[in-house]
Protein backbone atom coordinates (compact mmCIF):
# COMPACT_ATOMS: atom_id res chain seq x y z
CA UNK A 1 0.00 0.00 0.00
CA UNK A 2 2.68 2.04 1.41
CA UNK A 3 4.58 1.47 -2.23
CA UNK A 4 1.46 2.30 -4.07
CA UNK A 5 1.35 5.52 -2.86
CA UNK A 6 4.64 6.39 -3.13
CA UNK A 7 4.29 5.05 -6.81
CA UNK A 8 1.20 6.93 -7.32
CA UNK A 9 2.86 10.31 -6.04
CA UNK A 10 6.27 9.95 -7.97
CA UNK A 11 3.99 9.90 -11.44
CA UNK A 12 1.66 12.38 -10.55
CA UNK A 13 4.78 15.82 -9.86
CA UNK A 14 5.73 15.90 -12.85
CA UNK A 15 1.82 16.94 -14.00
CA UNK A 16 1.91 19.08 -10.41
CA UNK A 17 5.14 20.54 -11.75
CA UNK A 18 3.91 20.94 -15.08
CA UNK A 19 0.91 22.88 -13.92
CA UNK A 20 2.74 25.08 -11.14
CA UNK A 21 5.19 25.74 -13.89
CA UNK A 22 6.60 29.92 -14.70
CA UNK A 23 7.89 31.08 -17.79
CA UNK A 24 11.56 30.64 -16.85
CA UNK A 25 11.01 27.15 -15.19
CA UNK A 26 9.45 26.41 -18.71
CA UNK A 27 12.42 28.06 -20.77
CA UNK A 28 14.40 26.26 -18.84
CA UNK A 29 12.71 22.79 -19.27
CA UNK A 30 12.31 23.27 -23.03
CA UNK A 31 15.71 24.53 -23.79
CA UNK A 32 17.07 21.80 -22.27
CA UNK A 33 15.08 19.17 -23.99
CA UNK A 34 16.37 21.35 -27.14
CA UNK A 35 19.34 21.04 -26.78
CA UNK A 36 19.38 17.35 -25.64
CA UNK A 37 17.76 16.42 -29.16
CA UNK A 38 20.08 18.99 -31.48
CA UNK A 39 23.79 17.30 -29.71
CA UNK A 40 21.69 13.63 -30.23
CA UNK A 41 22.00 15.33 -33.41
CA UNK A 42 19.73 12.95 -35.68
CA UNK A 43 21.62 12.64 -39.07
CA UNK A 44 18.35 13.51 -40.91
CA UNK A 45 17.52 17.39 -40.30
CA UNK A 46 14.13 17.21 -41.17
CA UNK A 47 13.80 14.90 -38.42
CA UNK A 48 15.37 16.71 -35.79
CA UNK A 49 13.10 19.87 -37.22
CA UNK A 50 9.89 17.52 -36.50
CA UNK A 51 11.22 16.69 -32.43
CA UNK A 52 12.04 20.10 -31.75
CA UNK A 53 9.06 21.68 -33.41
CA UNK A 54 7.45 18.65 -31.20
CA UNK A 55 8.74 19.96 -28.33
CA UNK A 56 8.14 23.59 -28.48
CA UNK A 57 4.76 24.47 -30.80
CA UNK A 58 2.18 23.24 -27.73
CA UNK A 59 3.79 26.25 -26.05
CA UNK A 60 3.38 28.45 -28.53
CA UNK A 61 0.64 30.87 -29.44
CA UNK A 62 1.09 30.96 -33.36
CA UNK A 63 -1.82 33.12 -33.73
CA UNK A 64 -1.12 36.30 -32.07
CA UNK A 65 2.56 35.36 -33.71
CA UNK A 66 1.07 35.77 -37.16
CA UNK A 67 -1.43 38.93 -35.67
CA UNK A 68 1.85 40.25 -35.09
CA UNK A 69 3.59 39.78 -37.63
CA UNK A 70 1.11 41.06 -40.28
CA UNK A 71 0.54 43.90 -38.43
CA UNK A 72 -1.92 46.66 -38.84
CA UNK A 73 -3.78 44.33 -41.46
CA UNK A 74 -4.97 41.48 -39.48
CA UNK A 75 -8.16 42.68 -38.39
CA UNK A 76 -8.39 43.72 -41.92
CA UNK A 77 -8.55 39.90 -42.33
CA UNK A 78 -11.64 37.27 -42.33
CA UNK A 79 -11.21 34.87 -39.74
CA UNK A 80 -10.77 32.35 -42.71
CA UNK A 81 -7.79 34.42 -43.76
CA UNK A 82 -6.32 34.54 -40.38
CA UNK A 83 -6.50 31.02 -40.20
CA UNK A 84 -4.97 30.68 -43.42
CA UNK A 85 -2.14 33.26 -42.74
CA UNK A 86 -1.57 31.08 -39.47
CA UNK A 87 -0.96 28.19 -40.78
CA UNK A 88 1.17 29.45 -43.65
CA UNK A 89 2.84 31.52 -41.12
CA UNK A 90 4.00 28.87 -39.01
CA UNK A 91 5.33 26.68 -41.64
CA UNK A 92 7.40 29.07 -42.45
CA UNK A 93 8.68 29.69 -39.10
CA UNK A 94 9.25 26.40 -38.48
CA UNK A 95 10.66 25.52 -41.40
CA UNK A 96 13.69 28.64 -41.50
CA UNK A 97 14.46 29.20 -38.05
CA UNK A 98 14.97 25.44 -37.48
CA UNK A 99 17.28 24.99 -39.98
CA UNK A 100 19.30 27.49 -38.50
CA UNK A 101 19.53 25.68 -35.75
CA UNK A 102 22.13 23.19 -36.34
CA UNK A 103 24.81 25.61 -35.41
CA UNK A 104 23.72 25.57 -31.87
CA UNK A 105 24.53 21.99 -31.36
CA UNK A 106 26.96 22.85 -28.80
CA UNK A 107 25.18 25.78 -27.01
CA UNK A 108 24.69 26.83 -23.51
CA UNK A 109 21.29 28.71 -22.26
CA UNK A 110 21.85 30.78 -19.53
CA UNK A 111 18.56 32.23 -18.12
CA UNK A 112 19.43 35.94 -17.00
CA UNK A 113 15.92 36.85 -15.82
CA UNK A 114 12.38 37.89 -16.28
CA UNK A 115 11.40 41.18 -17.05
CA UNK A 116 7.63 42.01 -16.38
CA UNK A 117 5.86 43.07 -20.28
CA UNK A 118 3.12 45.27 -21.15
CA UNK A 119 0.45 43.92 -18.34
CA UNK A 120 0.22 41.18 -15.84
CA UNK A 121 -0.34 38.61 -18.05
CA UNK A 122 2.80 38.96 -19.61
CA UNK A 123 6.67 38.49 -18.78
CA UNK A 124 9.75 38.02 -21.06
CA UNK A 125 12.02 35.25 -20.52
CA UNK A 126 15.55 37.35 -20.78
CA UNK A 127 18.20 34.31 -21.95
CA UNK A 128 21.90 34.15 -23.38
CA UNK A 129 22.62 31.86 -25.73
CA UNK A 130 26.65 30.90 -25.62
CA UNK A 131 28.87 29.24 -27.97
CA UNK A 132 32.61 28.96 -26.55
CA UNK A 133 34.72 31.57 -27.54
CA UNK A 134 32.07 33.41 -29.35
CA UNK A 135 30.43 36.65 -28.84
CA UNK A 136 26.69 35.25 -26.80
CA UNK A 137 23.63 35.72 -28.31
CA UNK A 138 20.63 37.37 -26.57
CA UNK A 139 17.85 34.99 -27.13
CA UNK A 140 14.48 36.50 -25.03
CA UNK A 141 10.98 34.64 -24.59
CA UNK A 142 7.82 36.69 -24.69
CA UNK A 143 4.95 34.81 -22.53
CA UNK A 144 1.68 36.04 -22.17
CA UNK A 145 -0.87 34.01 -19.63
CA UNK A 146 -3.62 32.20 -21.36
CA UNK A 147 -6.08 30.92 -19.34
CA UNK A 148 -4.43 29.07 -16.66
CA UNK A 149 -1.19 28.62 -19.17
CA UNK A 150 1.94 30.03 -20.23
CA UNK A 151 2.31 30.73 -24.19
CA UNK A 152 5.14 32.29 -26.29
CA UNK A 153 4.14 34.94 -28.36
CA UNK A 154 7.40 36.00 -29.90
CA UNK A 155 10.46 35.34 -29.61
CA UNK A 156 13.65 37.64 -29.86
CA UNK A 157 17.34 36.95 -31.09
CA UNK A 158 19.93 39.46 -30.89
CA UNK A 159 17.03 42.04 -30.29
CA UNK A 160 15.53 40.86 -33.91
CA UNK A 161 11.68 39.40 -33.13
CA UNK A 162 10.63 36.61 -35.10
CA UNK A 163 7.21 38.16 -35.53
CA UNK A 164 8.00 42.38 -36.10
CA UNK A 165 10.57 41.34 -38.75
CA UNK A 166 8.33 40.61 -40.94
CA UNK A 167 6.07 43.22 -40.86
CA UNK A 168 7.41 45.52 -43.89
CA UNK A 169 7.96 42.67 -46.50
CA UNK A 170 4.49 41.45 -45.47
CA UNK A 171 3.10 44.92 -46.02
CA UNK A 172 4.50 45.19 -49.09
CA UNK A 173 2.75 42.43 -50.14
CA UNK A 174 -0.81 43.42 -48.71
CA UNK A 175 -0.45 46.13 -50.25
CA UNK A 176 0.29 45.21 -53.51
CA UNK A 177 -1.74 41.85 -53.79
CA UNK A 178 -4.17 42.28 -50.27
CA UNK A 179 -4.32 39.64 -48.09
CA UNK A 180 -5.16 36.62 -49.99
CA UNK A 181 -1.92 37.48 -51.73
CA UNK A 182 -0.11 36.97 -49.24
CA UNK A 183 -1.63 33.80 -48.12
CA UNK A 184 -0.56 32.41 -51.52
CA UNK A 185 2.92 34.24 -51.56
CA UNK A 186 3.66 32.24 -48.47
CA UNK A 187 1.92 29.01 -49.65
CA UNK A 188 3.75 28.82 -52.81
CA UNK A 189 7.01 29.27 -50.90
CA UNK A 190 6.08 26.85 -48.01
CA UNK A 191 5.33 24.59 -51.08
CA UNK A 192 8.84 24.92 -52.72
CA UNK A 193 10.62 24.82 -49.75
CA UNK A 194 9.32 21.59 -48.64
CA UNK A 195 9.99 20.34 -52.04
CA UNK A 196 13.28 21.63 -52.25
CA UNK A 197 14.36 20.33 -48.98
CA UNK A 198 13.75 16.50 -49.89
CA UNK A 199 16.23 16.98 -52.40
CA UNK A 200 18.64 17.23 -49.16
CA UNK A 201 18.99 21.04 -49.69
CA UNK B 1 -12.73 46.94 -47.63
CA UNK B 2 -13.63 51.16 -48.19
CA UNK B 3 -13.41 51.67 -45.13
CA UNK B 4 -9.68 50.43 -44.63
CA UNK B 5 -8.80 52.59 -48.57
CA UNK B 6 -10.01 55.11 -46.40
CA UNK B 7 -8.09 55.30 -43.41
CA UNK B 8 -5.03 53.89 -46.08
CA UNK B 9 -5.74 57.68 -47.90
CA UNK B 10 -6.06 59.51 -44.71
CA UNK B 11 -2.78 57.67 -43.59
CA UNK B 12 -1.02 58.75 -46.60
CA UNK B 13 -2.19 62.28 -46.01
CA UNK B 14 -1.09 62.52 -42.48
CA UNK B 15 2.32 61.24 -43.25
CA UNK B 16 2.35 63.17 -45.91
CA UNK B 17 2.04 66.54 -43.85
CA UNK B 18 4.48 64.92 -40.79
CA UNK B 19 7.67 63.43 -42.83
CA UNK B 20 6.86 64.57 -46.47
CA UNK B 21 6.01 60.85 -47.83
CA UNK B 22 10.20 61.05 -47.22
CA UNK B 23 9.94 57.30 -46.40
CA UNK B 24 7.23 54.88 -46.95
CA UNK B 25 9.00 51.58 -45.31
CA UNK B 26 11.09 52.15 -42.88
CA UNK B 27 11.87 54.92 -40.55
CA UNK B 28 15.25 54.83 -40.56
CA UNK B 29 16.09 54.42 -44.59
CA UNK B 30 15.79 57.81 -46.45
CA UNK B 31 18.06 56.09 -49.23
CA UNK B 32 16.21 52.83 -49.45
CA UNK B 33 16.30 53.10 -53.73
CA UNK B 34 20.02 53.52 -53.54
CA UNK B 35 20.84 51.00 -50.76
CA UNK B 36 18.27 48.30 -52.53
CA UNK B 37 20.78 48.90 -55.83
CA UNK B 38 23.96 48.11 -53.41
CA UNK B 39 22.04 45.43 -51.80
CA UNK B 40 21.49 43.56 -55.46
CA UNK B 41 25.09 44.62 -56.12
CA UNK B 42 26.15 43.25 -52.97
CA UNK B 43 24.30 40.12 -53.27
CA UNK B 44 25.70 39.39 -56.86
CA UNK B 45 29.42 39.81 -55.81
CA UNK B 46 28.57 37.52 -52.71
CA UNK B 47 26.99 34.59 -54.76
CA UNK B 48 29.49 34.84 -57.68
CA UNK B 49 32.48 35.53 -55.44
CA UNK B 50 32.62 35.50 -51.76
CA UNK B 51 30.28 33.00 -50.71
CA UNK B 52 31.75 30.27 -52.89
CA UNK B 53 35.08 30.93 -51.75
CA UNK B 54 34.16 30.98 -47.59
CA UNK B 55 32.44 27.38 -48.63
CA UNK B 56 35.31 25.99 -49.73
CA UNK B 57 36.72 27.33 -46.59
CA UNK B 58 34.20 26.03 -44.24
CA UNK B 59 33.97 22.77 -45.86
CA UNK B 60 38.25 22.07 -46.80
CA UNK B 61 40.15 23.75 -44.00
CA UNK B 62 41.20 21.33 -40.89
CA UNK B 63 39.36 22.41 -37.99
CA UNK B 64 42.26 23.41 -36.19
CA UNK B 65 43.46 25.79 -38.63
CA UNK B 66 39.86 27.14 -38.83
CA UNK B 67 39.75 27.29 -35.25
CA UNK B 68 43.06 28.78 -34.91
CA UNK B 69 42.15 31.59 -37.50
CA UNK B 70 39.05 32.31 -35.51
CA UNK B 71 40.59 32.80 -32.44
CA UNK B 72 43.32 35.47 -33.96
CA UNK B 73 41.30 37.60 -35.18
CA UNK B 74 38.36 37.19 -32.22
CA UNK B 75 41.70 38.09 -30.16
CA UNK B 76 42.44 41.54 -32.00
CA UNK B 77 38.61 42.25 -31.55
CA UNK B 78 38.81 41.87 -27.39
CA UNK B 79 41.66 43.90 -27.70
CA UNK B 80 38.66 46.87 -29.77
CA UNK B 81 35.99 45.20 -27.40
CA UNK B 82 37.77 46.05 -24.58
CA UNK B 83 38.40 49.69 -25.24
CA UNK B 84 34.86 49.98 -25.85
CA UNK B 85 33.33 48.67 -23.40
CA UNK B 86 35.49 51.22 -20.99
CA UNK B 87 34.78 53.60 -22.83
CA UNK B 88 31.00 52.70 -21.82
CA UNK B 89 32.11 52.60 -18.07
CA UNK B 90 31.64 49.10 -18.07
CA UNK B 91 34.67 48.08 -16.21
CA UNK B 92 34.12 44.56 -15.62
CA UNK B 93 33.62 43.85 -19.06
CA UNK B 94 36.41 46.00 -20.26
CA UNK B 95 39.03 44.19 -17.37
CA UNK B 96 37.37 40.53 -18.60
CA UNK B 97 37.86 41.43 -22.48
CA UNK B 98 41.66 42.79 -21.56
CA UNK B 99 42.34 39.77 -19.59
CA UNK B 100 41.80 37.63 -22.25
CA UNK B 101 44.07 39.37 -24.66
CA UNK B 102 46.75 39.93 -22.23
CA UNK B 103 46.58 35.64 -21.50
CA UNK B 104 45.62 34.71 -25.56
CA UNK B 105 48.33 36.75 -26.81
CA UNK B 106 51.06 35.12 -24.27
CA UNK B 107 49.94 31.78 -23.35
CA UNK B 108 47.65 31.58 -26.05
CA UNK B 109 50.48 32.43 -28.69
CA UNK B 110 49.52 35.46 -30.35
CA UNK B 111 45.56 34.82 -30.17
CA UNK B 112 45.88 30.94 -31.95
CA UNK B 113 43.78 29.39 -29.30
CA UNK B 114 41.48 30.70 -26.98
CA UNK B 115 42.98 29.92 -23.28
CA UNK B 116 40.45 32.77 -21.99
CA UNK B 117 37.53 30.95 -22.30
CA UNK B 118 38.65 28.36 -20.72
CA UNK B 119 39.57 30.00 -17.71
CA UNK B 120 35.84 31.72 -17.28
CA UNK B 121 36.80 34.45 -19.12
CA UNK B 122 33.87 35.33 -21.26
CA UNK B 123 34.00 36.96 -24.50
CA UNK B 124 32.78 40.31 -24.33
CA UNK B 125 30.04 42.12 -26.29
CA UNK B 126 31.04 45.54 -27.14
CA UNK B 127 31.55 47.95 -29.80
CA UNK B 128 32.15 51.28 -30.98
CA UNK B 129 29.36 51.96 -32.54
CA UNK B 130 27.20 50.57 -29.08
CA UNK B 131 29.80 53.01 -27.09
CA UNK B 132 28.38 56.18 -28.72
CA UNK B 133 24.94 54.55 -28.57
CA UNK B 134 25.47 54.76 -24.64
CA UNK B 135 26.12 58.29 -25.09
CA UNK B 136 22.91 58.84 -26.61
CA UNK B 137 23.40 59.07 -29.64
CA UNK B 138 20.78 58.23 -32.56
CA UNK B 139 21.40 55.21 -34.90
CA UNK B 140 21.56 58.00 -38.22
CA UNK B 141 20.25 56.75 -41.40
CA UNK B 142 20.50 53.34 -42.19
CA UNK B 143 23.04 52.60 -45.31
CA UNK B 144 24.17 49.78 -47.36
CA UNK B 145 27.96 49.69 -47.69
CA UNK B 146 29.10 48.57 -50.68
CA UNK B 147 31.54 45.30 -50.69
CA UNK B 148 30.38 44.98 -47.21
CA UNK B 149 27.04 45.30 -45.95
CA UNK B 150 24.24 46.65 -43.36
CA UNK B 151 25.37 49.70 -41.65
CA UNK B 152 24.32 52.82 -39.88
CA UNK B 153 26.18 55.97 -39.55
CA UNK B 154 26.72 56.13 -36.42
CA UNK B 155 27.62 52.22 -36.19
CA UNK B 156 30.19 52.94 -38.76
CA UNK B 157 32.54 54.10 -35.86
CA UNK B 158 33.16 50.45 -35.15
CA UNK B 159 34.89 49.42 -38.48
CA UNK B 160 36.43 52.47 -38.84
CA UNK B 161 37.95 52.91 -35.56
CA UNK B 162 39.49 49.39 -35.91
CA UNK B 163 40.42 49.87 -39.66
CA UNK B 164 42.48 53.20 -38.30
CA UNK B 165 43.71 51.45 -35.32
CA UNK B 166 43.86 48.33 -36.23
CA UNK B 167 46.85 45.38 -36.83
CA UNK B 168 46.96 46.54 -40.60
CA UNK B 169 49.69 49.62 -39.73
CA UNK B 170 52.02 46.94 -38.67
CA UNK B 171 51.66 44.83 -41.84
CA UNK B 172 53.80 46.76 -44.10
CA UNK B 173 54.30 45.10 -47.47
CA UNK B 174 51.00 45.99 -49.56
CA UNK B 175 50.02 41.94 -50.31
CA UNK B 176 50.26 41.44 -46.62
CA UNK B 177 47.12 44.02 -45.82
CA UNK B 178 45.51 42.62 -48.54
CA UNK B 179 46.16 39.20 -47.39
CA UNK B 180 45.01 39.84 -43.57
CA UNK B 181 42.02 41.25 -44.93
CA UNK B 182 41.28 38.60 -47.03
CA UNK B 183 41.72 35.92 -44.52
CA UNK B 184 39.39 37.91 -42.35
CA UNK B 185 36.73 38.20 -44.34
CA UNK B 186 36.79 34.82 -45.73
CA UNK B 187 36.61 33.98 -41.87
CA UNK B 188 33.68 36.44 -41.44
CA UNK B 189 31.58 35.15 -44.01
CA UNK B 190 32.05 31.72 -43.50
CA UNK B 191 30.37 32.11 -39.77
CA UNK B 192 27.23 33.54 -41.99
CA UNK B 193 27.16 30.54 -43.76
CA UNK B 194 24.51 28.66 -42.61
CA UNK B 195 22.18 32.01 -42.12
CA UNK B 196 21.74 32.02 -45.48
CA UNK B 197 19.49 29.89 -46.48
CA UNK B 198 16.67 31.47 -44.62
CA UNK B 199 17.57 35.15 -46.09
CA UNK B 200 17.16 33.48 -49.47
CA UNK B 201 14.09 31.96 -48.60
CA UNK B 202 12.30 35.59 -47.65
CA UNK B 203 10.43 37.56 -49.88
CA UNK B 204 11.95 40.80 -49.53
CA UNK B 205 15.78 39.68 -48.33
CA UNK B 206 16.21 43.28 -48.39
CA UNK B 207 14.09 44.16 -46.22
CA UNK B 208 14.17 41.24 -44.07
CA UNK B 209 17.79 41.92 -42.99
CA UNK B 210 17.88 45.72 -42.74
CA UNK B 211 14.96 45.08 -40.18
CA UNK B 212 16.78 42.63 -38.31
CA UNK B 213 20.07 44.83 -38.42
CA UNK B 214 18.31 47.80 -36.80
CA UNK B 215 16.60 45.85 -34.12
CA UNK B 216 19.73 44.38 -33.45
CA UNK B 217 21.70 47.40 -32.83
CA UNK B 218 18.86 48.66 -30.92
CA UNK B 219 18.70 45.98 -28.67
CA UNK B 220 22.42 46.10 -28.34
CA UNK B 221 22.54 49.62 -27.70
CA UNK B 222 20.06 48.62 -24.57
CA UNK B 223 22.11 45.88 -23.76
CA UNK B 224 19.03 44.05 -23.79
CA UNK B 225 17.05 45.77 -21.88
CA UNK B 226 15.49 48.36 -24.67
CA UNK B 227 12.61 51.31 -23.37
CA UNK B 228 10.14 50.27 -26.24
CA UNK B 229 10.66 48.05 -29.47
CA UNK B 230 12.21 50.16 -32.06
CA UNK B 231 9.54 51.62 -34.46
CA UNK B 232 10.04 49.99 -38.10
CA UNK B 233 7.42 51.81 -39.96
CA UNK B 234 4.84 49.85 -40.48
CA UNK B 235 2.86 49.71 -37.02
CA UNK B 236 1.35 47.16 -34.73
CA UNK B 237 -2.50 47.73 -35.74
CA UNK B 238 -4.75 50.77 -37.01
CA UNK B 239 -4.74 52.41 -33.70
CA UNK B 240 -1.26 53.66 -33.17
CA UNK B 241 -0.74 54.12 -36.64
CA UNK B 242 -1.10 58.18 -36.01
CA UNK B 243 -0.07 58.08 -32.26
CA UNK B 244 3.46 60.17 -32.02
CA UNK B 245 2.81 61.91 -29.02
CA UNK B 246 5.14 64.69 -30.07
CA UNK B 247 3.10 66.30 -32.55
CA UNK B 248 -0.48 67.86 -31.05
CA UNK B 249 -3.66 67.37 -33.16
CA UNK B 250 -2.66 63.94 -34.12
CA UNK B 251 -3.70 62.42 -31.31
CA UNK B 252 -7.36 63.66 -32.18
CA UNK B 253 -6.43 62.19 -35.97
CA UNK B 254 -6.15 58.90 -34.31
CA UNK B 255 -9.72 58.75 -32.84
CA UNK B 256 -11.22 60.10 -36.04
CA UNK B 257 -9.82 57.15 -37.58
CA UNK B 258 -11.09 54.50 -35.10
CA UNK B 259 -14.15 55.87 -34.92
CA UNK B 260 -14.31 55.83 -38.72
CA UNK B 261 -13.10 52.61 -39.40
CA UNK B 262 -15.84 51.69 -36.98
CA UNK B 263 -13.63 49.75 -34.88
CA UNK B 264 -14.84 48.05 -31.86
CA UNK B 265 -12.14 47.18 -30.61
CA UNK B 266 -10.83 50.43 -30.01
CA UNK B 267 -10.01 49.30 -26.57
CA UNK B 268 -7.05 46.79 -26.97
CA UNK B 269 -4.10 47.02 -25.95
CA UNK B 270 -2.06 50.11 -27.78
CA UNK B 271 1.92 50.01 -27.25
CA UNK B 272 2.20 53.85 -26.42
CA UNK B 273 5.46 53.07 -27.63
CA UNK B 274 4.98 52.36 -31.23
CA UNK B 275 4.72 55.63 -32.45
CA UNK B 276 4.80 55.32 -36.48
CA UNK B 277 5.54 58.25 -38.34
CA UNK B 278 9.12 59.23 -37.07
CA UNK B 279 10.53 61.69 -39.75
CA UNK B 280 13.23 59.93 -41.64
CA UNK B 281 16.01 63.19 -40.20
CA UNK B 282 15.71 62.49 -36.64
CA UNK B 283 15.23 58.55 -36.53
CA UNK B 284 15.92 58.11 -32.44
CA UNK B 285 13.32 61.09 -31.84
CA UNK B 286 10.83 58.29 -31.01
CA UNK B 287 13.07 57.94 -27.83
CA UNK B 288 10.98 59.27 -25.06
Amino acid sequence: MKKWIASLVIALLPAFALAAADPEQIVRGVSNDVLVILKQGDKDPAKVREQVDARVSPLADYTRMTSLAVGKYWRQATPEQQQALTREFRTMLVRTYMSALTIYKNAEVDVKGTRPGADADEQTVRTEVSIPGQKPIPLDFYFEKLGSNWKVFDIAVDGISFTVNNRNQFGAVIRKDGIDGLIKTLSDRNAKLAGGGKQGG
Amino acid sequence: MTHSILSTLRLCGLALLLAGCASPQNNYDPIEPVNRGIFSFNRAVDRTVVRPVAQTYADYTPGPIKDGTSNFFSNVDDLFGSVAALFQGKFGEAGTSAGRVIVNTTFGMFGLFDWGTRMGLDKGKADFGQTLGHWGIGSGPYLMVPFYGPMTLRDSADPLVRLSWGPIDYIDPLWGQIAYYGVYLVDARSKLLPLDAMLDSQIDPYAYLRDAYLQARWNKVYDGLPPHPLPLGEPDDDDDVPANSNASGVASEAATATMVSGDAAASAPVPASTPASVPASAPDAATP
